[in-house]
């Protein structure tokens, strides 16, 4: 079931993207992020210098997982070790009511779903961060929001909010061209936008030391579907590039964890955006929740009437395929990995290693 | 509700610097004054991806903008008039809007319908000077029987004391709901029950679906000593909101009346004593169901025929 080649060659899998485009809205238009729950994915559960001796609790759709160290080797339990009478254990972990873990980029990796599926090769690849982690703390941080976690996911897709919301942060929509160009298999999807003389973002003009009016903008996410883990990066000229690992933690229907990390060691020491980049997350992330909050119940429930989209959301309705075909496959009972999301994605987001 | 002009707002609770939010029942509204100072209604929820509207800003233009990706909109009509990103000038089809309401400005209230075809309200002919918003955590149906039960429940007049007894029982005239109650002067005399004559009384007239209100304070010489309005708008999670305005008469004979003007003299509770509640007796309000079905079944045959 795992092996990825032989799923490709033996089945009559049809790309949704592909489809007719009238079922392609009609797709669209049946989105209830609230009632979608992946499995078999590997989420990053916390930032590994969280985890320590002493048991910390996680969740994922309200499965407790409980993670810390024996040995120096992260483990995850569903089940507090001072927890006396235990409940009965659930599918997800195995016969001790163990998890399968993985440490990787700087992360406690958790598995989600059936533990005989885990596979190293099923976690995302991040081209930028360590593979051995040990990114400095001001680079690491969490924030939460209250929304459902594909709500926040296609916020950040969507990067004309930015332009809006975001504007005293990232610099309003005056430019002179935008073009957003998308990609996707049946794991990710990744949205490229490019900005011919943008405003030049304020935190740059203020800590960046970027002196002209206008730059050229090259922002890349790239979600991991049923990790909803994603990567943006951004590459600007002139200033520096941002490097954010961006994954949004379900640990209820309508409840997000990020633990991100920002890395910005390619920032020189001396440049105040090395220190000051990482902590506009705390800023921008309330911003955010300034609209996802009050979507994410009107997003609960089927809706009889169609969101309105422009050719500037295709990444989004995509997005929104995407996931649902991810979600109609697993209730057939198809779990299988048709791509291979650990392969290096650099090209894909353009990431030269500078 | 669908055909009710709802009084969601005062005139000043509405400009041009910032869209606000109200709701009718379950519907969330946005209001704002466009560039003529006109008052816009839209549904508070942006079709792009259902944000609420009273998030975004007025622009110059007087047009509404969404916070989160700046669709605008205009409010006359709802229609999408641009998406800022996109950089073009094509026209958007007309399924492109929010949904617009029908708006009405007068006597110092904005009323909104949810029908944006309605006529019209008429006109009101004065608008008066007093005026405050309250939020009520009491629904709108129970709201209205408490002002009917007992006054002091749910406002209060300086230096007025409203007795239980009644001069007329709640019936309807000319399409409202209206009852007299006697009233008393505050201070020490002579109990109510034991009282032959009071020396004022409060008039309540009532619209039969909104519930909105004209009071009236008279005394025993017929003389107008305070009116006010009074409009409760059922709200989201069962709270009431009202807004109210009020006029104290210039002219108002006797110390007692005079003195009506010494401080604020009226008010409308925000905080209702839920004891006192539970145990107030339903009297006047008893009727006032078969009262507006009767009135609701013959503006229905009416219509009809
Ligand atoms: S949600 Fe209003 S512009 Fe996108
Ligand atoms: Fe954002």
């Amino acid at each position: 079931m795992l092996d990825v080649k032989d799923a490709i060659s033996a089945d009559d899998y049809v790309d949704p993207i592909t489809a007719d485009p009238r079922e392609f809205a009609a797709k669209v238009n049946a989105w209830v992020p609230h009632d979608i729950v992946l499995k078999d994915a590997w989420f990053p559960l916390a930032h590994s210098f969280a985890v320590t001796d002493k048991p910390v609790r996680r969740a994922i759709y309200s499965q407790p997982f409980f993670l810390w160290r024996e040995g120096g080797t992260a483990v995850a339990a569903e089940f507090h070790p001072a927890d006396a009478d235990k409940p009965t254990k659930s599918h997800y972990s195995d016969d001790a009511a163990r998890y399968p873990v993985i440490e990787k980029y700087g992360y406690v990796w958790c598995w989600f779903g059936d533990p005989a599926n885990a596979a190293p090769e099923h976690i995302p690849s991040i081209p930028y961060l360590p593979e051995d982690g040990g990114l400095p703390l001001h680079m690491l941080g969490t924030v939460r929001f209250d929304c459902t976690a594909p709500l926040s996911l296609e916020n950040l897709i969507d990067l004309t909010h930015a332009d809006f919301l975001h504007a005293d942060v990232v610099g309003d929509e005056k430019m002179d061209k935008e073009t957003v160009e998308v990609f996707h298999d049946s794991e990710t999807i990744t949205m490229v936008r490019t900005c011919v003389n943008k405003s030049v973002a304020p935190i740059m003009k203020i800590f960046g030391g970027v002196k002209v009016d206008v730059q050229q903008v090259r922002q890349v996410i790239r979600i991991y579907l049923r990790s909803h883990a994603a990567i943006a990066y951004g590459r600007f000229s002139p200033g520096d590039n941002v490097q954010l690992f961006h994954p949004c933690v379900p640990e209820t229907r309508d409840r997000t964890r990020l633990d991100y990390a920002i890395n910005t060691t390619n920032v020189k020491k001396t440049n105040l955006f090395r220190y000051m980049m990482p902590k506009a997350s705390y800023k921008v992330s309330r911003q955010d929740s300034y609209m996802t909050s009050p979507q994410s119940p009107r997003y609960m429930n089927p809706e009889k009437r169609k969101d309105l989209h422009s050719p500037l959301d295709e990444a989004g309705q995509k997005y929104r395929v995407l996931m649902l075909a991810l979600a109609e496959r697993q209730a057939q009972g198809d779990f299988a990995y048709r791509d291979n999301v650990s392969a290096d994605c650099s090209q894909i987001i353009g990431y030269d290693g500078k | 509700m669908a055909e009710a002009w709802w009084a969601v707002a005062r005139s000043e609770e509405v400009t041009s610097a910032k869209p606000i939010n109200v709701d009718i029942g379950n519907q969330p509204v946005v209001l704002w004054r466009d560039a003529q100072g006109i008052v816009r209604a839209l549904e508070d929820r942006c079709p792009h991806r259902r944000t609420p509207l009273s998030l975004g800003c007025v622009l110059g233009n007087g047009m509404i903008q969404c916070g989160y990706h700046g669709w605008t909109y205009d409010g006359a009509t709802g229609h999408l008039k641009d998406i800022p990103n996109l950089k073009s000038d094509v026209k958007f089809p007309p399924v492109y809007r929010a949904i617009p309401f029908a708006v009405s400005e007068t006597g110092g209230f904005v009323r909104v319908c949810l029908d944006a075809n309605a006529p019209a309200p008429l006109p009101a002919a004065v608008t008066l000077p007093l005026c405050g918003t309250v939020n009520v955590a009491l629904d709108h149906e129970h709201y209205i029987a408490a002002l009917f039960d007992d006054p002091s429940a749910v406002i209060g007049i300086r230096g007025v004391r409203f007795t239980p007894y009644l001069l007329a029982e709640l019936a309807e005239h000319e399409g409202k709901l209206v009852l007299e109650r006697s009233c008393q002067w505050a201070g020490l005399h002579w109990p109510s029950p034991f009282s032959s004559d009071f020396p004022i009384t409060l008039r309540i007239s009532t619209d039969p679906v909104t519930g909105e209100c004209d009071l009236l304070l008279r005394d025993d010489g017929f003389h107008p000593l305070l009116s006010a309005t009074l409009a409760p708008v059922p709200a989201a999670r069962g709270v009431t909101q009202i807004r109210w305005r009020a006029k104290l008469s210039d002219n108002r004979p006797g110390m007692r009346a005079k003195l009506l003007g010494a401080g604020p003299p009226f008010f409308v509770r925000s905080n209702i004593d839920g004891a006192a509640l539970r145990v107030l007796k339903p009297s006047a309000s008893i009727h006032a169901a078969t009262l507006r079905n009767e009135i609701a079944a013959r503006t229905a045959a009416a219509s009809a025929a």
